[in-house]
C-alpha cells in the first residue's frame, strides 16, 4: 500500500527492467555483480540451512527466501565502521557483514558460539535479537553514544511488518527524532507477521509514514529491488553520518516461506497469493537485469552456483567437525568478573553431566 | 491438510514446470510412489512420495510453473507440526489415567504425627522409646524430653514432691551426667596402720598419701574429656574432700597438697569445713579438683563405690577403722585396719596403673 | 462411553471454547489467535464458532495486550489474552504488576480486573533463544495476582476454566514441553477445579516430591523408580503457585517427614525457596532431614544444545531423594 505524501523508489520492474530512471550505482558493473552473487549466495544458504533443520541438524530456523534484496544491500551500502542492529530474518545482511555461515548455523543449531562472531567486519555489530522491536531501542542507544562522542558514523537497524506494531519501536523512532540520532530503520515489511497479514498491523496505508510522527524522512522501496534498497539506504545512512538525522526506509517485499521452518503457511494464505509474489522476486529480477546489459549469462550463472555450493558445503563440514559445548560453558560468560558462589552450582553441573553419563547434548 | 512442498532439487534457482501428474485427489499413496514429473532448466525430475498418506489436493496443472517451497500436494489427516518454533514431542508413555486428589491425600490428612525436636526424638531412639506410645505433655501435643524419660522408666504414675533445687538438683545433674560417661572399675585394699603412733584423724595422712601415690602414678591425678578425647595430667595435687552437710554434699577443694605441710594442711582441711559448715565458701574453693577424696569412714561403712566425677579420672573412699586381727608373723594380732576404695575411670587409667598408685598410696600410710 | 482423550493443548482449546459458550463476556485475543488458531493451536476453531469479535487477531505488541485487557476487563469483559512465549510477557510487566494486580484494591473494589493471561512457559522443545523461559517466581511475587501451571489435561482444563470465571487476574502458564504429551481422557463437563490448591498425584509416606509444570513429569517417573526400590513417594502438584496452599504441603511433610522440591526455574528467588521457608515454619519439627530444592542453575537457559543439562532430570531427583533418604 502507497501514500501519495511518501516517496516511493523503483528502478527495475519485476522482469528487471528499467521502470524508472536509473540511478550512477547502475553503471556500477562491479557492484550489481557483487550483490548478485551475494544474493544467490544467501538464497542457496538459507535453503541449505532449511534442509538442515528438516534433518534434525540445527534447530528452529527463520528463512529470508524472497528477500534477499534487502539483506545484502543493506550490507553493501553499510561502512565498515557503521554498526548493524538487526532482527533474527538478516542472515543477508549478517553474512556481509563477517558472519561466517557455520556460525549461523551455530546459533540456530542451538549454540550461544554462533552469536560470538570471530571476525566481524565491525565488532560493535549487535547479534541477532529475538524479542521484536527491542533492537530499534538499542541502536538508538548505540546511535545516541556516536552522538555524544561526535563519530561520524551511522547505525541502521532492521525489523519486520509486526515489529512497527510495538512500543519499543515506537518510542525509538520518537528519539531517534527528538535527538536527530544518526540511525537508519530498514523495515522489511514482508507483508506477513506470522499468520498476521500487514493490513491488521496497521491503520495507516505506509508504515514509513509513523516517520512523520517522530519528526524524521520516512519512505517506502521497493524491497524486491536490489538497486532501489541500495541507492536509498546508502542515501539515509550518508544523511546519517553527517549528522542530518534518521531515516525510515519501508521495504516492500514478501515472505516466500514459512514464518519458520516449524511453521505452516498455507495455514493462512493462499497458494495464489505466493506464486504471485514469487513473479516479483528479487534474485531473478537483478539477474534478469544483469543480463539484459550483457553482463552475466548461463555459463557464469553454473559458475556461481557450483562455486556457492562449495563455499556452503564447506562452511556445513565446518559447523559439523565443531566440537560440542562444554558445559562449563554454561557459567563462564554470565559476569565479567565470576562470583564464588556460583562454584558451588558449577560443581553439582558437572555432577549432574556425569549422572547423564556422558549425554549432556541434544 | 499437511502440505507437501516442493522440495529443492538440487539445480539452482530454476524453477520447475509440471510436466505430469501420477496421481490425483484421492488417492492412498506410498512412500517414494512417484507423484509427479516437473521439468527444470536441465532435465526432467520425478519427484516422490515423502510419506504414506492419502492425498487431498494437488497444486498446480501441467504447464504451470512451481517454485521451491510452494506447496505441491496435500495430504489428508495428517496433523500440524502445532508449533511455531522448536519440536513438541508427543508420546503415551504416561499414564492413561489422570487420577489426583484436591489438596492433600487421605493419608496425610488423618496423620497424626508424633512431634517432638530431634533432640528429643534422638534420646527416645537410645532409650528405645515409640513417641507414638505417648501422649506429649508440651504445647500443641509436643512430646518433651520428660514426657520420654518417663516413659522409659516404665508408665511411672506421677507424683507430687519437692522439686530439687541447689545442691541436691547438682548433685541429681552431675552423678546422672557421671554415670553416663564413666567406666568405672574399683580396687579394694587395707591399710594396716600399726606403726602409727597413735590413732588420729586420718585426714591429712590421707591426703598427703594421695600426693605420694600420685607422684607414682600421675595419670590418676588428670582430668579426661571424653567428648574430644584429651587427657591433662596434673603437677599439682588439688585434693577434692566431700563433706557432708544437712543440706547436702560439698566438695571443697584443698589446693596443692603435695607441697604443704602437714600443720597446713590440718589447718585447711579446717578452714574449709568450718566455711562449708557457715555456708559461706565461694564457689571457685569447690572448682578444679584433680582427684576426690570421700572419707565416708568418719559416719559408718567400710567399702564402697565411690563415684568419679569428670573431668576427674579417679577418686578413693576412705570407710572406718577397724581394730580386726591379721596374720603377723604365725600369730594373729589385731591391727587398726583402714578400708580403702580407689574407684577409676578405665576408659583412661589401667588396671595396673590404679594397683600400683593403690600400693603406694597404701605404703606411704602405713608408715609411721 | 469413553470420554475422548486430549492434550494439554487439547484441554486447553476445550476449556477455552466452554467458558466462551456460557459466558458472553469472554474474549480471546493475542497475535495468531484467530485465522491460525493460536501458534500452538490452543485457540483453534474458535474463531470459526464465536466470530471476529471475539476472536481477536490483534497487532504485534505485549505491552499493548497487557493495557488492553487491564481496560477489558475493567468494562466487565472476561479478556483471555494469549501471549505466545513467557518470555515475550516482560512487555506487559508494567501493566500486571501496577495496574491488573492492583485495580481492585486501589478502587476499594470499585473496579476489578477479571483478565487471564495464557502463555506457554519452559524450556525442553529445542526453541530458539527467549522461548525457553521459567520465571514463574516474578509473578508469584506480585501481590494481587494469581499465577497457575497446570501439568496434565484434566487440570488445564480445569483450572482454565476457574481461571476464567475468577474475578482477578490468573496468569495462567501452560509447559510447551508438556502440551502434547499424554493424551488422556477428558469428559467436557465444565467442571472447575479449585484455583488454590496443590493437587496429590500420588500418595506415600517416605518422602514428599514438590513440583509443578514440566517437571512433574520427571518428578513421577522418580517416584516410579524410587518405588520399585522399595521407597514410596508422595508427589504433589503445586499448581496454583499464588496464592500457596501450604496446608496441603504441610500435611504431607508432616507425614513424611521428608521433602524434596523440584523446579525448572533457576534455584535463587525460584519458588522452591518460597516453599521450603514456609515448610521449615510449619514443620521443622516432623522435618528428619533438610528440605532440598532440585532445579537449573542460575544461569539463563542456555541454547537448545546444552538444555537438556539445564533441566533437572530424574537422575537429579533420584540423588536429592537419596540425600534425604540417608539422612539419619
Amino acid at each position: 500500500m502507497h501514500d501519495p505524501d511518501i516517496p516511493f523508489t523503483r528502478y527495475l520492474d519485476p522482469d528487471g527492467q528499467p521502470c524508472a530512471e536509473l540511478p550512477p550505482c547502475a553503471e556500477d558493473a562491479e557492484l550489481l555483480e557483487r550483490l548478485y552473487r551475494q544474493m544467490v549466495l544467501t538464497r542457496l544458504f538459507d535453503r541449505k540451512a532449511v534442509a538442515l533443520q528438516r534433518t534434525g541438524r540445527i534447530g528452529t530456523f527463520a528463512p529470508v527466501l524472497g528477500q534477499e534484496a534487502i539483506g545484502v544491500a543493506l550490507g553493501a551500502a553499510l561502512h565498515k565502521d557503521d554498526v548493524l542492529v538487526p532482527y533474527y530474518r538478516d542472515t543477508g545482511v549478517q553474512l556481509m557483514r563477517g558472519a561466517r555461515m557455520e556460525e549461523v548455523l551455530l546459533y540456530w543449531g542451538g549454540d550461544e558460539r554462533g552469536s560470538a562472531f570471530a571476525d566481524p567486519l565491525c565488532a560493535e555489530d549487535f547479534p541477532i535479537c529475538v524479542p521484536i522491536a527491542t533492537q530499534a531501542l538499542h541502536a538508538c542507544g548505540v546511535a545516541a553514544a556516536l552522538r555524544i562522542r561526535d563519530q561520524h558514523r551511522a547505525v541502521a537497524t532492521t525489523c519486520g511488518d509486526g515489529a512497527t506494531s510495538k512500543g519499543d519501536f515506537l518510542e525509538a523512532l520518537n528519539v531517534a527524532g527528538a535527538w536527530q540520532l544518526p540511525v537508519v530503520f530498514v523495515v522489511n515489511n514482508n507483508q506477513w507477521a506470522i499468520s498476521v497479514p500487514r493490513t491488521l498491523q496497521c491503520g495507516a496505508p505506509t508504515l514509513a509514514q509513523k516517520a512523520i510522527g517522530a519528526g524524521m524522512p520516512g519512505e517506502q522501496v521497493d524491497g524486491n529491488d536490489a538497486l532501489a534498497v541500495y541507492t536509498r539506504v546508502q542515501a539515509a545512512l550518508e544523511r546519517a553520518r553527517q549528522g542530518k538525522g534518521p531515516t525510515l526506509i519501508e521495504c516492500l517485499t514478501y515472505r516466500l516461506s514459512d514464518h519458520t521452518t516449524a511453521d505452516d503457511a498455507s495455514r493462512y494464505r493462499s497458494s495464489e497469493e505466493v506464486s504471485a509474489a514469487w513473479q516479483r522476486e528479487p534474485v531473478k529480477r537483478l539477474q534478469a537485469f544483469l543480463v539484459s546489459r550483457g553482463n552475466w549469462n548461463e555459463q557464469r550463472e553454473q559458475d556461481l552456483i557450483e562455486h556457492s555450493q562449495a563455499q556452503i558445503q564447506q562452511a556445513v563440514e565446518r559447523f559439523e567437525r565443531i566440537e560440542e559445548p562444554d558445559p562449563d560453558q554454561l557459567f563462564e560468560h554470565l559476569y565479567a568478573r565470576w562470583p564464588a558462589q556460583l562454584a558451588e552450582q558449577r560443581e553439582q553441573m558437572r555432577e549432574r553431566a556425569a549422572r547423564r553419563g556422558g549425554q549432556a547434548h541434544e | 491438510m499437511k502440505h507437501f512442498k516442493l522440495p529443492d532439487l538440487g539445480e539452482g534457482l530454476q524453477e520447475a514446470e509440471i510436466v505430469e501428474w501420477h496421481v490425483q485427489a484421492g488417492d492412498t499413496v506410498k512412500a517414494d510412489q512417484l507423484l509427479v514429473s516437473v521439468e527444470t532448466a536441465k532435465a526432467i525430475v520425478d519427484i516422490p512420495a515423502p510419506y504414506d498418506g492419502v492425498v487431498v489436493k494437488t497444486f498446480g496443472a501441467p504447464g504451470d510453473i512451481l517454485h521451491v517451497g510452494e506447496p505441491l500436494l496435500a495430504y489428508e489427516g495428517e496433523e500440524d507440526s502445532g508449533t511455531v518454533v522448536g519440536r513438541l514431542e508427543g508420546g503415551t508413555e504416561g499414564p492413561q489415567e489422570d487420577s489426583f486428589f484436591i489438596g492433600a491425600a487421605p493419608s496425610s490428612r488423618e496423620h497424626l504425627a508424633p512431634r517432638a525436636s530431634p533432640a528429643v526424638r534422638q534420646l527416645a531412639s537410645r532409650l528405645k522409646v515409640r513417641l507414638e506410645d505417648i501422649k506429649g505433655s508440651g504445647p500443641d501435643g509436643l512430646i518433651t524430653r520428660a514426657d520420654v524419660e518417663a516413659a522409659a522408666q516404665g508408665a511411672m504414675a506421677a507424683f507430687e514432691g519437692e522439686k530439687l533445687r541447689g545442691v541436691r538438683r547438682s548433685m541429681a545433674l552431675n552423678m546422672a551426667r557421671a554415670h553416663a560417661e564413666v567406666v568405672p572399675v574399683t580396687i579394694f585394699g587395707d591399710a594396716d596402720l600399726c606403726r602409727w603412733a597413735e590413732p588420729r584423724n586420718p585426714l591429712v595422712r590421707l591426703a598427703q598419701a594421695i600426693a605420694v601415690a600420685a607422684r607414682v602414678e600421675p595419670g590418676l591425678n588428670a582430668w579426661f574429656d571424653g567428648q574430644r578425647m584429651l587427657l591433662r595430667t596434673h603437677e599439682q595435687l588439688d585434693l577434692g574432700i566431700a563433706v557432708d552437710t544437712p543440706d547436702g554434699l560439698f566438695v571443697p577443694v584443698l589446693r596443692d597438697v603435695g607441697n604443704r605441710s602437714a600443720e597446713d594442711l590440718k589447718q585447711g582441711m579446717a578452714r574449709l569445713r568450718a566455711d562449708v559448715q557457715a555456708r559461706s565458701i565461694p564457689p571457685q574453693e569447690m572448682m578444679g579438683a584433680t582427684f576426690t577424696l570421700s572419707n565416708f569412714g568418719t559416719l559408718f561403712g567400710r567399702y564402697a563405690n565411690p563415684v568419679v566425677v569428670p573431668p576427674q579420672v579417679a577418686i578413693l573412699g576412705a570407710g572406718g577403722i577397724r581394730r580386726e586381727p591379721v596374720a603377723g608373723g604365725n600369730e594373729v594380732e589385731v591391727h587398726p585396719i583402714l578400708p580403702l576404695s580407689l574407684t577409676f575411670d578405665h576408659r583412661v587409667v589401667t588396671g595396673g596403673e590404679a594397683a600400683r598408685f593403690l600400693k603406694a598410696l597404701v605404703e606411704a600410710l602405713e608408715k609411721p | 462411553m469413553s470420554d475422548k482423550s486430549y492434550s494439554l493443548v487439547e484441554a486447553v482449546n476445550l476449556a477455552l471454547a466452554r467458558a466462551m459458550e456460557e459466558d458472553e463476556n469472554v474474549v480471546v485475543l493475542g497475535e495468531d489467535v484467530g485465522v491460525n488458531g493460536g501458534v500452538f493451536r490452543a485457540t483453534l476453531g474458535l474463531r470459526e464458532r464465536f466470530g471476529r469479535k471475539r476472536v481477536i487477531d490483534t497487532p504485534l505488541a505485549e505491552t499493548m495486550l497487557g493495557g488492553l485487557a487491564v481496560g477489558m476487563a475493567a468494562q466487565g469483559l472476561k479478556p483471555v489474552v494469549e501471549i505466545q512465549f513467557m518470555g515475550f510477557i516482560y512487555a506487559a510487566m508494567e501493566h500486571l504488576v501496577s495496574h491488573a494486580s492492583r485495580l481492585r484494591n486501589r478502587t476499594r473494589g470499585r473496579l476489578a480486573c477479571p483478565m487471564v493471561l495464557r502463555a506457554p512457559m519452559g524450556a525442553g522443545i529445542r526453541a530458539p533463544e527467549h522461548h525457553s523461559e521459567s520465571t514463574e517466581a516474578l509473578f508469584a511475587h506480585i501481590p494481587g495476582l494469581r499465577v497457575v501451571v497446570p501439568s496434565s489435561p484434566a487440570r488445564a482444563y480445569g483450572l482454565l476454566l476457574a481461571a476464567i470465571d475468577d474475578p482477578d487476574p490468573v496468569i495462567f502458564l501452560e509447559p510447551t514441553r508438556l502440551y502434547r504429551m499424554n493424551p488422556q481422557p477428558l469428559p467436557d463437563d465444565g467442571r472447575r477445579l479449585p484455583l488454590d490448591s496443590c493437587f496429590t498425584l500420588r500418595e506415600g509416606h517416605d518422602l514428599t516430591l514438590v513440583s509443578w509444570g514440566a517437571s512433574i513429569h520427571e518428578t513421577l517417573k522418580a517416584a516410579a523408580a524410587l518405588a520399585e526400590r522399595g521407597v514410596e513417594a508422595e508427589v504433589i502438584d503445586v499448581a496454583c503457585l499464588k496464592p500457596l496452599d501450604l496446608d496441603t504441603l504441610e500435611a504431607s511433610v508432616r507425614k513424611t517427614g521428608r521433602c524434596v522440591i523440584v523446579h525448572e526455574a533457576p534455584k535463587s528467588g525460584g519458588l522452591g525457596g518460597e516453599i521450603a521457608a514456609s515448610l521449615y515454619e510449619r514443620v521443622w519439627l516432623d522435618l528428619q532431614a533438610p528440605i532440598q530444592r532440585v532445579t537449573a542453575p542460575d544461569i539463563p537457559p542456555p541454547l537448545y544444545r546444552l538444555e537438556s543439562l539445564y533441566l533437572p532430570g530424574v537422575e537429579d531427583i533420584l540423588a536429592a531423594s537419596e540425600t534425604v533418604l540417608d539422612h539419619a
